[in-house]
């Protein structure tokens, strides 16, 4: 097990080389005590990373104070090379991060096509939306299918690949996913980790996702961190993590 | 009066109401927010077209395109300096803060044109006959000017960037942000439409409406009642709330005895009542807060 002081392990796919993401020591909360007490993580290029703890440990607030919807008080978020820490969304999604976040973040009275439209919001130029909502179409078939259907009619699935799709069109360096498979059926899920993990081959998506399904979100990506109450507790390469007798006793039932 | 025409117009009326009643349902829908001062934004437009009528003779339809610019602002710095302030806020705060606008404005109003009664006498206050019905001219060209507006409105909404972006912030705030929308400017631009299309229907209804500081109370609960009947947010909602209203209320007064023209406003309390009792969501399940769970 990797100390949480130590720099981690780069996934052996990767080269040695800077981190895309940096958050440094970061300390966040809702106005109230800090949720965040010094959360350290690094994400490289080319890299899955899941990130798995236990409900409230603050998992979704480390992506929302990436993102500039909660405010950082203390340490920094540096992001190819470009400090972030207080940055907007806008100015987020500028940088090259895209997220779909926990909750549904669908609109459900709008059709495919139009909430692929929102998904390119800050982009006043008609034709390269329409290029890039067709090259998000091409690579999620299901979504071309039903592109006039309107959104609330989707399946679960169907809405996480709009959700993901969408996110893809400002053609992110890197995807923050908080908990891609939260209420799909099995199958699914694995159609949706399969779908990750396709587009970090073919188009080296950078993705830094939550999972409450620890074992297919680990087998589906080279690093993993563990956080408790606010803190970083272990982290290293997933496979290790699968193994790693602590985590399996929080995490995966015992053994 | 034969029955059908008394029903043509009820459905001249209805067709006004659902068009006053756009701005009180689009920002409830959109933003959460009940527009207390509805009635208020409504009477202003009275008055705008009521001073340009006397000042110049100026048509208070061509006031009703003026005036949807001029609140259009106002609407809009409302909304950027005080409403968005206490839109994150529990619903009881913009209420009070739209229901101590509403006394302010009226109060403003009366303090610069006194409480008496104005009206605007147009030349064409007439009626002309067809197919055997008795038509009122200034009637009529409301509700056909009313129907135009929904119609452009309703493309506005479904093609223009903001109209979506004012969409997608009623359906899903949370995602609206996300995308990279700038929320409260989206919401000052509904507010600012919606005030905007509210006095344009003061303008035009002045003509045949008294004008007074407190005319507006009478049409914020009218408002009420028709969203109740109609649903929220909604275009074709807002135009079948009205035409409900508009024809039960013309129905009411023509036909029981008794029952003169200023029963009008309690039958929109009735009806308000009458739903609310029997269907606490509204009709059409209208009267729901915006967000689930909220
Ligand atoms: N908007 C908010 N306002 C105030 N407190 C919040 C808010 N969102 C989350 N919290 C609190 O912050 C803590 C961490 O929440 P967070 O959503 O980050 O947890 P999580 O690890 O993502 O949990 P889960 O697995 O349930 O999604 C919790 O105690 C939660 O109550
Ligand atoms: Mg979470």
């Amino acid at each position: 097990m990797t100390d949480v002081a130590a720099r981690p392990t780069p996934s052996p796919q990767v080269p040695e080389q800077a981190p895309l993401l940096e958050i440094e020591d970061v300390y966040a909360g809702y106005g109230g005590d800090d949720i965040l007490q010094g959360i350290s993580m690094e994400v490289y290029p080319g890299e899955i990373v899941c990130v798995i703890g236990p409900n409230g440990a603050g998992k979704s607030t480390v992506f929302k104070a990436v993102y500039g919807f909660v405010n950082i008080r203390k340490g920094r978020v540096r992001f190819d090379g470009q400090e972030i820490t207080h940055a907007r969304p806008q100015e987020v999604i500028q940088a090259g991060i895209a997220m779909v976040p926990q909750l549904p973040s669908i609109f459900p009275q709008m059709t495919v096509y139009e909430n692929l439209e929102m998904g390119l919001f800050l982009e006043r130029d008609k034709r390269k939306i329409v290029e890039r909502i067709e090259y998000v179409l091409e690579l999620f078939p299901r979504l071309e299918e039903r592109r006039k259907v309107m959104a609330g009619a989707l399946s679960g699935g169907e809405r996480r690949m709009l959700e993901i799709g969408r996110a893809l069109l400002i053609q992110p360096k890197m995807l923050l996913m908080d908990e891609p498979s939260a209420g799909l059926a099995p199958l699914v899920t694995r159609t949706i980790f399969q779908n990750i993990q396709r587009l970090n081959r073919e188009i080296g998506l950078t993705v830094l996702m939550i999972e409450q399904n620890v074992r297919q979100g680990l087998e589906a990506s080279h690093r993993g961190y563990v956080l408790e109450l606010g803190r970083n507790s272990y982290q290293g390469p997933a496979q290790e993590l699968l193994h790693n007798p602590e985590v399996r006793r929080a995490f995966l039932g015992g053994r | 009066m034969p029955f059908l025409q008394a029903l043509l117009n009820g459905i001249l009326v209805g067709g006004f109401y659902g068009f006053m009643v756009l701005g009180f349902s689009i920002i409830w829908g959109v933003m959460g927010i009940i527009n207390l001062a509805h009635g208020e934004y409504v009477m202003v437009g009275a008055y705008f077209a009521w001073a340009l009528f006397r000042a110049m003779g100026i048509d208070p339809f061509v006031s009703a395109l003026l005036v949807f610019p001029v609140m259009f602002v106002v609407g809009y710095v409302l909304q950027w300096l005080l409403i968005n302030r206490v839109v994150e806020r529990p619903h009881l705060i913009s209420l009070l803060l739209n229901f101590g606008l509403s006394i302010s404005i009226a109060n403003v109003y009366k303090l610069i044109y006194t409480a008496d009664y104005r009206s605007v006498t147009v030349p064409y206050s007439g009626s002309f006959e067809l197919a055997g019905f008795t038509l009122p001219t200034i009637k009529t060209a409301i509700f056909f000017a009313a129907l135009a507006i929904m119609l452009a409105l309703h493309l506005f909404l479904q093609h223009t960037r903001l109209g979506k972006a004012i969409r997608a912030a009623a359906q899903n705030k949370e995602a609206a942000k996300m995308v990279g929308m700038d929320i409260h400017r989206v919401y000052a631009a509904t507010a600012g439409i919606c005030i905007g299309l509210t006095a344009m229907a003061g303008a035009m209804v002045a003509p045949i409406q008294p004008i007074s500081p407190f005319m507006g109370p009478l049409f914020t609960v009218k408002a009420f009642a028709i969203t109740a009947l109609g649903g929220l947010g909604r275009i074709p909602g807002a135009l079948l709330g009205g035409l409900i209203l508009g024809i039960v209320e013309t129905l009411l007064t023509i036909y029981v005895p008794g029952v003169g023209a200023k029963v009008g406003t309690a039958v929109s309390f009735i009806l308000l009542v009458f739903v609310l009792v029997t269907r606490p969501q509204g009709l059409l399940s209208g009267l729901r807060p915006v967000e689930e769970g909220a």
